[in-house]
């Protein structure tokens, strides 16, 4: 047995000749929640994919709940699909007992554990109602109960939050955190930042097909220098002021905005508090996951702009 | 119960109760009630038709009043053996003198059909006639000839012939062939209703898009054959729905009959020499393993339909590929039907070795081979081949429809590639 849920080891796959995925690596420690992050088309839904074993990668390879093959786990493992599906015609009791069932649950329990959750999320009066006469956001936490209804060990979860109100986006919160208390690992892809900096325990991101990040939210908002508002209570001179502050801090209005290294935090006070202009505000504050994932995204983004540049630039000379 | 097993049950659970709870089922299920009115509607008619216009048919025969008693004889002895529909016309007499009508007068009277009318001296009559090529004529020809053998032998002992049925082995070669041709072509017309659904019976997963759950939670083989097995059971429902239909209506006809039916008695006792000319393995075997061939040939056909419906990606596809799969199965029957008419032949042992014509040329094997331990044989090698398409559909499907992309189809795939090459090479160039 080893410690992790999950051990994706270099997944690869091509599209054709493009690659989807390339090289991509997830280790998922057993009870925590693990966010893959990453724009739209990254390559998220095909590593999730890959990692539950719907899809054979090219390269690399998936193990699951301490090193099983993903086929062999089945029944441990709840999954909820980008693209939602549940058959209209269907009762959303059956339905979610159906998916149970699928998962090895017996009908009748399913059916029963379906009803508590949902009378727990607010859905009990369309129990016996069929999916088709659901909204889009009732039939996605209907079958986001039927992914977990036969509580797994590992629940993978693409995308859960979009298209959620956000009262249902809080309940589906609360649900991912009760599930992880039960001891279930939780994997789930976004692109929102706000879940992921809540949930998460840690997180990966991917872009350009590449993982280019893994690690804590913490350490990934460490990657941007600290974040500093500073507003003087002496407005006087504003080249006094500014000769105080690091090079390229920026007015507005009152307040100056720049960036410090983590080891300017004590010089920079000392150097405020001896200037005399005063301190009528001041916040220094890590950046936001939102900041650096779209720092991350963007370095990567841009390494692929000067690399196609180069590409044409061979081109032409060859 | 392995989960395999069990998740296959899942799966056919569902697509049952998906298919037979819906008001379009009844549809379905009551569809050849139709047929069977038209049919009904059709057959009455001209059987009516028919009914009437024999009943009024005669033959003539312008005698002797010497002759009149020993034809009498004659006929009578004679139409004991042309029973049923073969039985000539209603003899009638006239007495041969002067006034006696013309026979071609005769055969013209009004109220009748006149088959034909025999005249003039026993020993060499003149027989006016409808048919050239028909009996009527003859038969009155073989009266005159009996009646003069009589009188030429004198009293003759009367037959007394003893009757004893072919039983085992001895039942007619060409009724066994006909009984083989009926089985393949029940069974093929079974197959052609019911199988051809499965074709689009993944369609519905790919559109709702619950095939990534199923693919996520259980083998994608256990979906295919419980998809199967679902349509399976629908086809059962439907069949055992039928056969009831037909043992009640059986039932409420027996209790019904009246006088006026006798013809449609004399068409049962018919049936039930066939019923007593047994298929070379039984009845009871030869029902049973009709039915299990019947299974058989569903799922083979159905598996390779629905190995080609998974792969296709719109309506539009589905309803183009029910033309080449109609045929496909057109061609099975014509085949099978060729080894049925030629047991033992080449053909025969082809059609029978061929995977998807093999249960109905076995199923047509079982009416005129006694042998039954081949069947088993058989049995095993269509099962193996219905896992083979399974397998084989299953990794098409994992390969082609789950990996996404926009070129999943394998006859696409070349194309897509190098759109995708085509455009990256535009990419690159732009910069410039």
């Amino acid at each position: 047995m080893s410690d992790f849920s999950v051990e994706a080891t270099r997944l690869t796959k091509y599209f054709g000749d493009y690659k989807a995925v390339d090289h991509v690596s997830l280790a998922v420690p057993a009870g925590c929640i693990y966010g893959v992050l990453g724009p739209n088309g990254a390559g998220k839904t095909t590593s999730l994919r890959m990692t539950l074993g719907i899809i054979d990668p090219d390269e690399g390879m998936s193990r699951l709940l301490g090193g099983h093959k993903p086929q062999s786990v089945r029944s441990r493992i709840g999954y909820l699909p980008e693209e939602r599906g549940l058959y209209p015609g269907m009762k959303a009791r059956e339905a979610i007992a159906f998916m149970g069932a699928l998962r090895g649950l017996d009908w009748s329990e399913g059916r029963r554990r379906a009803a508590t959750f949902m009378t727990e999320l607010g859905l009990e009066r369309v129990i016996d109602t069929k999916i088709r006469k659901m909204s889009k956001g009732m039939a996605q936490m209907i079958q986001l109960i039927g992914s977990i209804v036969h509580a797994p060990d590992l629940i993978v979860l693409d995308e859960p939050f979009s298209g959620l109100d956000p009262v249902n986006q809080e309940r589906l919160e609360m649900l991912v955190r009760r599930e992880r208390d039960r001891g279930a690992t939780i994997l789930f892809s976004t692109h929102v930042m706000a879940h992921a900096e809540r949930l998460c325990d840690r997180i990966a991101i991917i872009a350009r097909s590449q993982r280019r990040f893994e690690g804590t939210v913490d350490e990934a908002r460490a990657l941007l220098p600290m974040q500093v508002r500073y507003t003087p209570r002496d407005q006087g001179d504003p080249a006094a002021i500014a000769a105080n502050l690091p090079a390229g801090a920026e007015r507005h209005d009152d307040a100056w905005h720049f960036t410090i290294e983590d080891s300017d935090v004590e010089p920079l006070l000392a150097r405020i508090t001896a200037s005399g202009h005063g301190v009528a505000g001041l916040s220094i504050s890590r950046p936001a996951l939102h900041d650096a994932f779209v720092h991350i995204v963007r370095q990567v983004d841009a390494s692929f702009d000067a690399d196609a540049a180069g590409d044409a630039i061979e081109e032409a000379s060859a | 119960m392995t989960p395999f097993i069990r998740n296959m049950f899942v799966v056919a659970r569902r697509d049952f109760l998906a298919i037979v709870a819906t008001p379009t089922f009844l549809l379905f299920l009551l569809a050849p009630l139709f047929m069977v009115g038209m049919a009904l509607a059709g057959g009455m008619g001209a059987s009516q038709l028919a009914d009437s216009a024999r009943g009024k048919g005669r033959i003539v025969a312008i005698a002797d009043p010497a002759d009149v008693e020993a034809l009498r004889s004659a006929d009578a002895r004679l139409r004991a053996a042309f029973p049923g529909r073969d039985a000539p016309e209603a003899l009638e007499f006239r007495i041969a003198g002067p006034d006696t009508p013309d026979p071609l007068a005769i055969a013209g009277e009004k109220g009748t059909d006149t088959y034909a009318v025999m005249s003039g001296p026993l020993e060499n009559p003149r027989i006016v006639e409808r048919n050239a090529d028909g009996s009527s004529g003859r038969y009155l020809a073989l009266l005159a000839g009996q009646v003069l053998r009589d009188r030429a032998a004198g009293a003759v002992a009367p037959v007394k012939p003893r009757f004893e049925s072919l039983r085992h082995g001895g039942a007619s070669i060409a009724l066994q062939q006909s009984i083989g041709f009926g089985a393949v072509f029940v069974i093929f017309l079974l197959t052609l209703l019911l199988a051809g659904q499965t074709v689009s019976s993944l369609a519905e997963e790919k559109g709702n898009k619950v095939i990534e759950i199923l693919a996520a939670a259980v083998p994608l083989e256990s979906v295919f054959l419980g998809k199967l097995l679902g349509m399976l059971g629908v086809a059962v429902l439907f069949i055992a729905f039928w056969l009831a239909m037909a043992f009640g209506g059986g039932l409420v006809a027996a209790t019904q009959i009246d006088p006026a039916t006798i013809d449609a008695a004399g068409k049962a006792g018919k049936a039930a020499t066939a019923l007593a000319s047994m298929p070379a393995t039984g009845w009871p075997f030869f029902l049973g393993i009709g039915f299990l061939y019947f299974i058989m040939s569903f799922l083979l056909l159905g598996a390779v339909f629905l190995g080609v419906g998974a792969q296709a990606a719109t309506v539009r596809e589905i309803q183009m590929l029910s033309l080449p799969i109609t045929i496909f199965q057109v061609g099975m029957f014509s085949l099978s039907t060729a080894a049925a008419s030629a047991p033992g032949s080449g053909l025969a042992r082809f059609a029978q070795i061929f995977p998807f014509s093999s249960p109905l040329a076995m199923a047509a094997r079982a009416a005129t081979d006694d042998a039954k331990a081949v069947h088993l044989l058989a049995l095993g090698w269509q099962a193996l081949w219905v896992a083979l398409v399974i397998w084989i559909s299953v990794r098409l499907f994992r390969a082609g429809v789950l990996s996404g992309g926009s070129g999943w189809k394998f006859w696409r795939r070349a194309k897509a590639s190098t759109a995708v090459a085509a455009a990256a090479e535009a990419a690159s160039s732009q910069p410039r």
